[in-house]
């Protein structure tokens, strides 16, 4: 059960003193697990560096101490193979769905390009294609269009969808539904859930809003003044 | 989802027209290529002041010139080299008259605007890519190679141009094919800064970083995701690299460093100065030639900056939508 | 409702929106609303009803490939005819308007207190000092202790919540009588939304100012709306009293808004709002509505009254 867990093992991040500005802490001694199937919440106010965590768990910024072990290997000693996989297996979800989608790409585009990566012959791509739309539920014809021509809650779904199609064991959502309205919200967590039974894929929800983490999360830690406090 | 919710779904059309609706509007029409005329055909339309006039007088110049340019029988009387009897004063039978070697000047102004227009095409492409590539490289990768990068950015920006373009046309054969390459390889600065800020802005979209998330490589991002989105940015420093390039190109040539079988709207400048144009107060060789430069390069000058301005309007109209 | 003998300040009627474009977008597809001197009336629906030009079409910041028809009258003149430059008159002085990002609203190289006192400059012919003066009077009212300090800050220097604080303060410095918020508390956290709706309130019973507040938060409207209006797909759906509203919504679609809020577990309503350039003949409700019959698909429902309240479905006779 430890093993396949991704695990924070106090994190911290500083940004170093430069010659205008002075340095800051942006978190300290972060530490926490997800479990896959279940998800964490990180809740905070704005401000307090959530985001940045997230991204130094999906991998994409480095912490200035402490690792992300994945499997039971930190992040920082994987070799290139190992590296791959995680890539692979644990997503990052972000806030505005309008900046999901490159602006100059269609959608059906941006998501034969994922299936290339994952090397789906060509011949298969529109029955996998298809496959992905009815999870999301919504009509073909969005493939043919561009993002901005969208709605932000289709372009949530889409996005959701896309990440999916990966196959990942963890997801960051950062703040995934606090620029939609409140039923699309609802659709959005709504679908989180379902995916999230289906597939038992761990989720590390970062949100503000108190009411959107205690409906999602397992459990769920308050970040405050850059320390991590676990509530439950 | 059960099927009957994902046919009602698929049974409401879904295009959205939000609040956003001219951040929208931007979107779609930034998206489908245009010819650029028909963009700025769209801003003069919509602010009927001076500057509209401009910018769509600019754009019926430039068509004229790129019709003179690709198609000179159509326009030419003459084949540039054909001889008749020299300094001829402007008739009807030689619009413009004709030079000392007995050549009709109006057909060789006609023809001339396709070296011209080459030579500047030619050269801002190769400056607008080596710039894009580098400022590409530099704004992605961050780090060393950003220092490096921008540092021999530095240092180029700084090499005296027109000097060292005389030296080099002293050195090697003058010709146009020399030109070209020298001229791009020595304007790109301007190209890299910028495309570089843009690309760093760019780095940080959401859908930039979930591709790196999902583990494309960096080649893949930067050729479909960051330099499609760059188009605002390079085409109207294209348009302002191909305007320096000509004005360049004309001075050059005046100074007499330019292939004389190929006869640039310079060349015929040079020609005009040296061989008793300007003695015999021939003003119908000296002066089109001129008019031809400044006009071609005040139209594509024009088209740049109305380019230019549009990527600005758009921003500020995205911020009085909010 | 309390039907005592207020003034109307505000008048619309029928006003519609369309854009034109490779299809045309209708915007908004005539609605009418009044809203009376100090009065609140909330716009809700879900980012593309509608609400946020209707807020840009009575204000006239529309751009100019918007059409627009209709009247808003507003104390008795129609909005929609006047000139730009008796356009100008009005906005900030009778009508004031808070956009979403206090941040992006206010401009960073000026200071708070040039901020304020431009307005009195322009609108009222003030001298700098007093306007100055003024300015700093305002922000005494908004709660701030330290004015003579507070008036020399930029913009970037104080918090979020003290430029949204300061936003509200210039937009109601010449104390316009009605004041359109747009989508205020978009993007704030639930600390700031709270702090704003207290300065809201403040406005409201304080200075008796009219707010038309457009919001898609719905909880932040139940707490400061009088009344308020549902819109969906460039149509009013239902307009009430907020309390009857909240407490028993009438339209399917409330319902279902309603019912997505957390508080109600975000049960949320299936599908999408339609493509405005390509509306349902029928009700516009009828695709993702669970108690549609055959009449729904093909005939359009009228804004009904009942009992002091409007609905637009055929479940009310």
């Amino acid at each position: 059960m430890f093993s396949i867990s991704l695990r924070a093992d106090r994190l911290s991040k500083t940004y170093e003193a430069g010659l205008l500005s002075t340095g800051k802490c942006i978190f300290r001694e972060v530490s926490f697990e997800i479990r896959s199937g279940k998800t964490f919440g990180l809740m905070g106010s704005s401000g307090e560096g959530k985001s940045t965590l997230g991204r130094v768990v999906a991998g994409l910024e480095k912490a200035t101490t402490g690792s992300v072990y994945y499997k039971g290997t930190p992040l920082t000693l994987m070799k290139k193979n190992e590296k791959i996989a995680f890539r692979r297996k644990v997503q990052i979800m972000f806030q505005d769905p309008t900046d999901a989608f490159n602006p100059r790409k269609k959608i059906g585009h941006a998501i034969s390009e994922v299936l290339a990566l994952l090397g789906v012959p060509e011949a298969r791509h529109s029955s996998k294609t298809e496959e992905m739309l009815i999870t999301t539920g919504l009509p073909k014809e969005v493939l043919s269009r561009y993002p901005s021509q969208i709605s932000g809650g289709q372009l949530q779904r889409l996005a959701l969808s896309r990440i999916l199609l990966l196959d990942p064991e963890y997801i960051v959502l950062d703040e995934p539904t606090s620029a939609l309205d409140v039923s699309v919200q609802a659709q959005i967590l709504h679908m989180l859930k379902e995916v999230q039974t289906e597939r038992n894929t761990g989720y590390l929800l970062i949100s503000h809003d108190e009411i959107v983490i205690r409906f999602m999360s397992d459990s769920y830690g308050v970040l405050e003044n850059g320390q991590l406090k676990i509530i439950e | 989802m059960s099927p009957e919710a994902a046919h009602i779904e698929s049974s409401c059309i879904t295009e959205a027209c939000t609040e956003e609706y001219s951040e929208k509007k931007r979107e779609i029409s930034s998206l489908n290529f245009k010819f650029p005329g028909e963009l700025l055909f769209k801003i003069s339309g919509r602010r009927k002041g001076l500057k509209g006039q401009l910018n769509r007088g600019g754009i019926f110049l430039f068509v004229f010139f790129l019709f003179m340019a690709l198609f000179p029988s159509f326009l030419a009387p003459y084949a540039p080299n054909e001889r008749f009897t020299p300094y001829k004063e402007p008739s009807w039978d030689h619009f413009l008259g004709t030079n000392d070697i007995g050549n009709d000047i109006f057909s060789e102004l006609v023809y001339g605007s396709r070296i011209s227009m080459t030579v500047g095409f030619a050269a801002a492409l190769v400056s607008t890519l080596i710039g894009a590539i580098l400022g590409i490289c530099a704004g992605y990768f961050r780090g060393a190679l950003d220092e490096l990068l921008m540092g021999f950015t530095d240092v180029v920006l700084i090499i005296p141009k027109i000097p060292l373009i005389i030296v080099l046309g002293a050195y090697l054969q003058p010709s146009i094919w020399i030109l070209i390459p020298v001229l791009g390889l020595l304007s790109w600065e301007s190209t890299a800064r910028v495309t570089r800020s843009k690309t760093l802005q760019l780095r940080e979209a959401g859908y930039v970083k979930s591709a790196r998330c999902m583990g494309f490589s960096s080649w893949h991002i930067m050729s479909t995701d960051i330099f499609p989105n760059l188009y605002n940015v390079l085409l109207p420093k294209f348009m302002l690299a191909t305007a320096s390039a000509m004005i360049s190109e004309a001075s050059l040539s005046f100074l007499g460093l330019s292939d004389i079988s190929m006869k640039s709207w310079g060349t015929m400048l040079s020609f005009a100065f040296f061989r008793g144009g300007f003695i015999r107060d021939m003003w119908w060789w000296y002066t089109p030639p001129g008019i031809c430069i400044t006009l071609c390069i005040i139209s594509i000058a024009l088209i740049g900056f109305g380019l230019e301005t549009q990527g600005k309007e758009h921003v500020r109209e995205g911020a009085d939508a909010m | 409702m309390n039907v005592s003998i207020v003034n109307t300040l505000l008048e619309v009627k029928d006003l519609q929106v369309f854009f034109k474009g490779i299809k045309t977008i209708t915007a908004l597809s005539g609605i009418s609303f009044s809203i009376a001197e100090s009065e609140t009336l909330s716009l809700v629906g879900e980012t593309g009803c509608g609400k946020s030009v209707a807020a840009h079409a009575i204000m006239r910041l529309l751009p100019s490939e918007a059409r627009v028809k209709g009247i808003v009258k507003f104390r008795g003149k129609n909005l929609l005819e006047l000139s730009e430059k008796e356009m100008v008159e009005i906005r900030g002085k009778e009508i004031g308007i808070i956009f979403q990002n206090p941040s992006l609203a206010l401009n960073p190289v000026y200071s708070i207190g040039h901020q304020l006192a431009e307005p009195l400059c322009v609108h009222k012919k003030e001298k700098k000092e007093k306007a100055l003066f003024m300015a700093a009077g305002a922000l005494k009212n908004m709660g701030f202790a330290n004015t003579a300090e507070y008036i020399r800050y930029y913009p970037s220097w104080c918090s979020g919540g003290m430029n949204q604080r300061f936003l509200i303060a210039a937009s109601t410095i010449l104390g316009p009588a009605l004041l359109i918020a747009d989508e205020p508390g978009k993007g704030l956290d639930r600390k700031r939304v709270s702090e704003l709706e207290t300065e809201l309130k403040k406005l409201k019973f304080k200075n008796k100012t009219a707010l038309l507040l457009i919001s898609h938060d719905l909880s932040f409207v139940q707490r400061l709306a009088d009344r308020v209006a549902v819109m969906y797909a460039g149509e009013i759906v239902e307009m009430a009293d907020s309390s009857s509203i909240f407490e028993e919504p009438l339209h399917p679609y409330s319902k279902g808004l309603l019912n997505s809020l957390p508080e109600k577990g975000f049960i949320p309503i299936p599908g999408f709002s339609p493509s405005l350039s390509n509306l349902p003949s029928g009700c516009r409700f009828y695709p993702r509505c669970s108690l549609r019959k055959r009449h729904c698909i093909e005939n359009h429902p009228d804004l009904k009254k009942i009992n002091g309240r409007a609905v637009r479905c055929f479940l009310y006779p």
